[in-house]
């Protein structure tokens, strides 16, 4: 075994440490190297000329070619000390190389599933069963091993002398726990050595390594290099392409999962930028202040002044040589917050972690998709950012609807940069999107690069091979309404022969009608998307005549479960007929409805619907509403999913319309006394679903004690009439911008009643 | 020794041995008029044993950063709030802090309704005054006043149940640590050492709501009810001993067990589900704080003592129970009958005790 030579100067880290990022800096403006190697995967190594291009905090993204979704990460921040001896070795020119196990091994090492975990890079011994800087960090009486790294060592103001002290613990650790070390770690060291005996032929100067502190005792002495090579042998080989991707502060958090994150990135960045001035802690309180003043909490600069002094007495009275992280937010709370953990969980966020978003230079060489994407953000001004940000888009606005085109294709390519937001209200015209850019995005477009070089091309093709391999009705709706939204002519016609190729092999008259409501919402929205919408309709009436013809038949012999499906297809069906189809095809589904009405043994569930939607058009009146429900509590095995089907979800209704309250009340008043005993508890079981406020609402309404509706109440005649009609005209054309037509088919019977 | 005829000594009397203590044992240097340095504060709060063998005991059971927040703040001679809900040891914290500073825990204002402003500044001997006319000699110093003059803590207890006027008092008196006495033309000016801890209680914030000006003066310190069972366990165990000896109850001191079995009870109505969090709890409309979990033991012990064998069993809890528990006829009784037969009865070693709790 051979000792390492003398001009190797070995520099045990902690990743993302602005202490060791000092203890770098100073250490390489000392020894002056030659050569520089840091931790990381060789791959890299060409990647390393574009380090003037980045702004920090960035990441290294390495994926496997064949299969780009195989992919790692390893983050860099402004403070992390591998990120300092990039930047030093770039501006003093000296070579910089990465000397990790390459990334072809350690990616297959890793569960593709989870291409976001990085497999290699930071705090490995962290993240062992055993936690040696918790060891470290016990021995010396802190609960916290942050804390005492951050005592130890990110606080200590020699850095000079400080490597060796790093190295000297952790030897001893290693022998100590010399059995916890795994294989992959042995592995990773031996490919270290390797890379250094590599380094040591090529030149003759001074060297330094940047590595994780665990590893330094196992390059302290070089073995024979036969064993190293026999660790490494047999290791798979792949062609590996990658690329720099803005990081952000958010995702170095530990909070977020990445496993060797650390808690407070942007507290770290914040004593790094603040060491040469050394005013950490009065700018740390200062920039609280301000986040405190944003949101309009009161933050005086007297409390400024208190929190420091506070600060500065808790490190005191702890020990401590100047107040970290806990004492800063300590005082914070006890001064600034009143003892209140809501302004506290703000400075947390804005500050303590911070929401940085990292930039990379155009040069830095990317796929054309993602070159793609960064001009079309940059032309159509929607910046990547990190925190979350509401939008609205007017699709009239050509921008808008060119921005909300890309981020409609670009959930096509599976990154749901933009999530649209349906709970606020939306016209044709208008959408509401809430947009959060996750710099794990760059793996899925990474992926997605195989399947074009623009946003526009690659949509296309996933959208048409989707269509291309669809084998059910919804699947080939909603990808023709994905391909609308998205506005690809060519992706509308392949999914729209799509839509007649599984509808002629369907066979499940459900499976029909459930693809409706989809395909009525883009019928409605296509004219402002450009594709023309008769187009769809036709597709519409295709599918529904289809279904309709299917339905009664569908509704027979079924279980429960089935049952439930046909319900909710027909609700989805009416709606959407209500809202699409013309006066033809309305009256095909009404057929198709009565004869559901009229088969004797369809299950009750959607009889009772059925019923229910006929009743409310007029097309069955009152009495025959009652002979149905009367017939139905006769049968003892369909009753209550008639009942069920004929009151879901209309309690309210229930309440307020009195011709409804006067069907279901005729029905029960009439039942013979053994009967209404029979259907008590079918009774019970339909209206379980109700809600406790509704029960009552509607127990109110049977004791006469809410206000009732009936033509007793006395109204001004000519007001009501005048109301009725300007109803009644609004109903008969729905107005372009209600989507859901059961606001319509609630109302209609009321307004109808309330006419004297 | 008047220790001996007084019902609660203060803590400085009561402790004395153990201040004493500290302050042989102290060598870090300690702030202008504070009888202790800040880290010997600390110790003498959390527990702990001297160099020289000597025991401290734990006066506050609960998190230490808490406790030096609370010390930190007194350092920087800024004011120090306590708040917290009922029962959660805010006057207990500020009286021992007070007797470590400063060795004084008696310059305490009670904040009420009525408390007037002379309380907080100072008022007159009118004899005096109406004999001789504005002397020093006539004034009467409130507890602040003394302790501005004197360097040391003042107390104020409740400080959200003083009327609003006369809680903005303090404003002048804690940022300009001096206090106008406009009628014999002089300025009253604080000497180090002087800092002021108040208590407020956060379920009554509504009552006199504290200015913000006021607000701002004070360090906020957030005191939560006991953390874990294990701590409330302690912190019951030892302060109804505590409390046993100091009323020379003859019972013992209760079984680790049925001060458990009090402090589950205690823990599960206040969080309105069961430890296993399997059942939901209706909540009493009582805070029903640790310091009353303390009180039905003690008030157990004496029962015990006087009435019973002298040791503590479900009989003699079960009476303090339902007073702790049912502070509104209707609706705690309905909560408290439904903890009877949903979980006590259930506990099979619990068994006793519903059978006591029937009885009432």
């Amino acid at each position: 075994m051979a000792d390492l030579p003398e001009r190797v100067t070995l520099l045990g880290i902690r990743h993302h440490g602005p202490g060791s990022a000092r203890m770098v800096a100073e250490a390489l403006e000392r020894v002056q190297p030659e050569l520089v190697l840091i931790e990381g995967p060789p791959e890299g190594d060409a990647l390393l000329d574009h380090v003037p291009d980045l702004v920090p905090p960035v990441a290294l993204l390495l994926h496997d070619e064949a299969d780009p979704s195989r992919a790692a990460f390893w983050p860099f921040a402004e403070f992390s000390p591998e990120w300092r001896a990039m930047v030093w070795a770039n501006t003093s020119t000296v070579p910089v190389r990465f000397f990790d196990l390459a990334a072809a091994a350690s990616l297959s090492d890793d569960d593709p599933t989870s291409p976001a975990t990085d497999p290699a890079s930071p705090d490995e011994p962290r993240r062992a069963s055993l936690d040696p800087l918790g060891t470290l960090a016990a021995a010396a009486g802190f609960d916290d091993p942050e804390r005492w790294w951050e005592d130890v060592v990110e606080h200590h103001t020699d850095p000079a002398d400080l490597a060796e002290a790093v190295a000297e613990a952790m030897t001893a650790l290693r022998e100590e726990f010399a059995d916890e070390v795994d294989d992959r770690t042995l592995r990773r060291e031996a490919a270290m050595r390797r890379n250094l005996r590599q380094a040591l032929k090529d030149t003759d100067g001074p060297i330094v390594v940047v590595c994780g502190a665990w590893h330094v005792p196992a390059l302290r002495t070089l073995p024979p290099a036969s064993a190293d090579n026999a660790l490494l042998k047999g290791l798979p080989r792949r062609k590996i392409s990658g690329t720099w991707v803005p990081w952000s502060h958010g995702k170095l958090a530990t909070a977020s999962g990445y496993g060797a994150g650390i808690d407070s990135p942007g507290w770290y960045a914040h004593l790094w930028e603040c060491a040469p001035a050394a005013d950490a802690v009065p700018r740390w309180f200062a920039r609280a202040c301000t986040v405190l003043r944003a949101e309009d909490l009161p933050a005086s600069t007297a409390g400024a002044v208190e929190a420091v002094r506070l600060a500065d007495t808790l490190a005191a009275l702890r020990g401590r040589p100047s107040p970290g992280l806990s004492e800063v937010m300590e005082s914070a709370r006890a001064v600034l917050c009143n003892g209140d953990d809501t302004p506290l969980r703000l400075i947390h966020t804005r500050l303590v972690v911070g929401e940085r978003l990292g930039e990379v230079g155009e040069n830095v060489p990317t796929s054309p998709l993602a070159a793609d994407l960064n001009r079309l953000t940059r032309r159509l001004r929607l910046p990547l950012n990190a925190e979350p940000k509401q939008i609205r888009l007017d699709l009239r606005k050509d921008t808008d609807r060119e921005r909300s085109k890309l981020l409609r294709r670009l959930e096509v390519l599976d990154v749901p940069w933009g999530t649209p937001d349906t709970t606020r209200s939306i016209g044709t015209f208008a959408e509401a999107w809430q947009l959060h850019w996750r710099p794990e995005f760059a793996v899925s477009l990474a992926t997605a690069a195989r399947h074009g070089t623009t946003v526009e091309a690659a949509a296309r093709q996933v959208l048409t091979t989707q269509a291309a391999t669809a084998t059910r009705v919804v699947e080939a709706a909603e990808t023709l309404s994905r391909s609308v939204g998205c506005e690809l002519p060519e992706a509308v016609t392949a999914s729209r022969t799509a839509l007649d190729r599984c509808a002629a092999a369907a066979t499940d008259a459900l499976e029909l009608l459930s693809a409706l409501p989809d395909l009525a919402t883009t019928v409605r929205y296509g004219s402002v998307r450009g594709t023309d919408p008769d187009l769809l309709r036709v597709a519409l009436h295709g599918l529904l005549t289809r279904g309709a013809v299917g339905l009664p038949l569908a509704c027979r012999a079924i279980d429960d479960d089935t049952a439930e499906r046909a319900l909710a297809a027909i609700n989805g069906a009416e709606d959407a007929t209500r809202l699409a189809a013309d006066e033809d095809h309305q009256e095909t589904w009404q057929q198709a409805l009565k004869a559901l009405v009229n088969m004797q043994d369809a299950h009750g569930l959607p009889g009772g619907r059925a019923t229910r939607l006929l009743w409310e058009t007029g097309v069955l009146d009152s009495e025959a509403v009652a002979t149905r429900l009367h017939r139905a509590t006769t049968q003892a095995a369909g009753a209550t999913a008639f009942v069920a089907g004929f009151l879901r979800g209309s309690a309210a209704l229930l309440t307020a319309d009195p011709r409804l309250f006067a069907v279901v009340d005729d029905w029960l008043t009439d039942l013979a006394a053994t009967d209404f005993e029979a259907a008590l508890p079918l009774l019970r079981r339909a209206i379980t679903e109700f809600s406790p406020a509704e029960r009552r609402m509607l127990g109110d309404r049977v004791k006469g004690s809410t206000r009732s509706t009936t033509t007793e109440t006395t109204w001004d005649e000519p007001l009501a009439t005048r109301l009725t009609t300007h109803v009644k005209a609004l109903l008969s054309t729905p107005p372009p911008n209600i989507t859901q037509s059961s606001d319509i088919q609630d109302l209609r019977p009321l307004a109808d009643s309330r006419v004297p | 020794m008047t220790t001996e005829t007084v019902l609660r000594p203060a803590a400085e009397r009561q402790y004395a041995a153990e201040l004493a203590a500290l302050a042989q044992a102290d060598d870090r240097p300690r702030p202008p008029r504070w009888r202790l340095s800040p880290q010997a504060v600390v110790r003498y709060v959390l527990g702990g044993t001297l160099p020289d063998g000597t025991v401290i005991t734990p006066k506050y059971v609960g998190d230490r950063r808490l406790v030096e927040i609370a010390v930190g703040t007194l350092v920087t001679d800024r004011a120090l709030l306590l708040v917290g809900v009922p029962g959660t040891a805010k006057s207990w914290l500020s009286e021992h802090l007070a007797a470590a500073v400063s060795g004084d825990s008696t310059l305490v204002v009670q904040g009420t309704a009525g408390t007037g402003e002379e309380q907080v500044r100072y008022g007159w001997n009118y004899a005096r005054l109406i004999a001789e006319g504005p002397s020093e000699a006539a004034l009467v110093p409130s507890p602040v006043l003394t302790a501005m003059r004197t360097g040391a803590v003042a107390r104020v207890e409740e400080l959200t149940r003083m009327p609003a006027e006369v809680q903005d008092s303090f404003i002048t008196i804690l940022s300009e640590k001096a206090l106008p006495v406009p009628e014999l033309g002089l300025q009253v000016q604080a000497v180090p050492g002087f800092t002021v801890i108040a208590t407020a209680n956060d379920r009554d914030r509504g009552v006199n709501q504290m200015s913000s000006a006021l607000a701002r003066r004070f360090n906020t310190v957030v005191l939560p009810p006991p953390a874990t069972e294990d701590d409330e366990v302690q912190i019951v165990a030892s302060r109804a001993a505590q409390l046993g000896r100091a009323l020379e109850l003859p019972a013992e001191p209760p079984a680790l067990e049925e001060v458990r079995r009090v402090v589950r009870i205690f823990r599960e109505l206040r969080n309105g589900s069961t430890v296993d969090g399997r059942t939901q709890l209706k909540r009493p409309s009582g805070s029903l704080s640790t310091a009353e979990a303390i009180s039905v033991v003690t008030s157990g012990m004496a029962l015990a003592g006087h009435f019973g064998d002298g040791t503590i069993t479900a009989d003699e809890l079960a009476s303090g129970l339902q007073g702790a528990v049912v502070k509104d006829r209707v609706s705690d009784t309905a909560a408290w009958q439904e903890y009877l037969e949903a979980v006590v009865k259930e506990r099979a070693d619990w068994r006793d005790l519903y059978r006591a709790c029937q009885g009432w």
